[in-house]
């Protein structure tokens, strides 16, 4: 076989490797496991919702889009949609009980269900922001 | 005496009124869909803020953009990162008004057709816009649907030329918010 075939196959072999690679791991990545993700923060709920209430630019350039490990009693747990939503009420406002929503990951709907309102629970999941009403984690987890 | 303690209970009671017009949702759902010839993408939000003043017809939406989850992560660092910058503009609200409002009857289960006039802020560009949709009041809830469509280029929203084939120029929103009497 000529030089410049044995090339051209190479070249089109490494090609197709590198096709498949990028096709895998960066545009077919998957989404970050936010179960196993490390904290990148752990406070208390209300201190963070204080945090987002007092100066909500810079608690939002903390903490949006970090995971955010949170303790604190429970005020409701709310089922909506397939969601399983624990709360964590301080105050009152224009849309009733504002403070902190985490969305939980559809595996913790059912020990989300079990989560006691009178003991205090720690969660973990990714802060997408504050809506002038709550600071909302999602794809929340059970830490203890 | 007698009087003072009237006026006590009429303030209160106007208060009462007053509270029970706002029908809210705190787990709205707004998805968008964008079609092109090279491929379509589309990301959904559950977590929208929306509230509707029965009586006034005011109606406000608050949208996290980290909160819109895509199929793909990488599309979805690509929507926050490059396209909607959501670390600089962590939200997308909506302001305005019921323009129709004596033809909607919240006391009587029906659909309604509604529009709606208002100010969209996307991307920290704000533009007034009039869109049309329908309420569906079912025992005293009311959930209000909408689809229209969002030109990118109107919010600033810049696409690589590496990628303008892959991004439609007009988002088609969809708007499912499902908004209870607040209590």
């Amino acid at each position: 076989m000529k030089t410049w075939i044995k090339i051209g196959i190479g070249l089109a072999i490494a090609g197709i490797i590198g096709a498949l690679v990028v096709y895998k791991f960066i545009y077919n990545k998957p989404h970050p496991d936010y179960e196993t993700e490390t904290a990148d923060f752990r406070t208390e709920a209300k201190q963070l919702f204080s945090d987002f209430k007092s100066d909500e630019t810079a608690a939002g350039q903390k903490y949006n889009g970090k995971v955010i490990e949170i303790s604190g009693i429970p005020t409701s747990i709310e089922d909506a949609d397939s969601m399983l939503i624990v709360v964590f009420a301080f105050e009152e406002g224009m849309f009733g009980n504002e403070g902190i929503r985490v969305t939980m990951l559809p595996k913790f709907n059912d020990p989300g269900k079990k989560i006691s309102t009178s003991e205090t629970v720690t969660l973990k999941g990714f802060c997408t922001g504050f809506n002038d009403t709550d600071v909302i984690l999602e794809k929340g987890s059970i830490v203890k | 005496m007698k009087t003072s303690s009237t006026l006590i209970i009429a303030v209160l009671m106007l208060g009462n009124i007053a509270f029970a017009q706002k029908s809210i949702t705190k787990t709205g759902s707004v998805s968008f869909f964008s079609t092109s010839p090279m491929e379509n993408i589309e990301a959904h939000n559950k977590q929208v803020n929306a509230a509707l003043d029965v009586a006034t017809g005011d109606f406000v939406f608050k949208i996290l953009i980290k909160s819109f989850e895509f199929e793909k992560a990488l599309m979805q660092e690509h929507f926050n990162e490059n396209y909607m910058e959501s670390d600089k503009y962590p939200n997308a609200t909506f302001q305005g008004k019921v323009t129709n409002l004596s033809s909607i009857d919240f006391t009587k289960n029906g659909e309604y057709d509604v529009e709606v006039q208002g100010k969209l802020t996307i991307h920290g560009v704000t533009k007034d816009v009039t869109e049309k949709g329908k309420f569906i009041v079912k025992d005293g809830t009311v959930q209000g649907l909408s689809k229209f469509n969002v030109k990118v280029a109107d919010y600033d929203i810049k696409i690589p030329k590496a990628v303008v084939n892959n991004i439609a120029e007009a988002i088609e929103v969809t708007v499912d918010v499902k908004m209870n009497p607040l209590k």
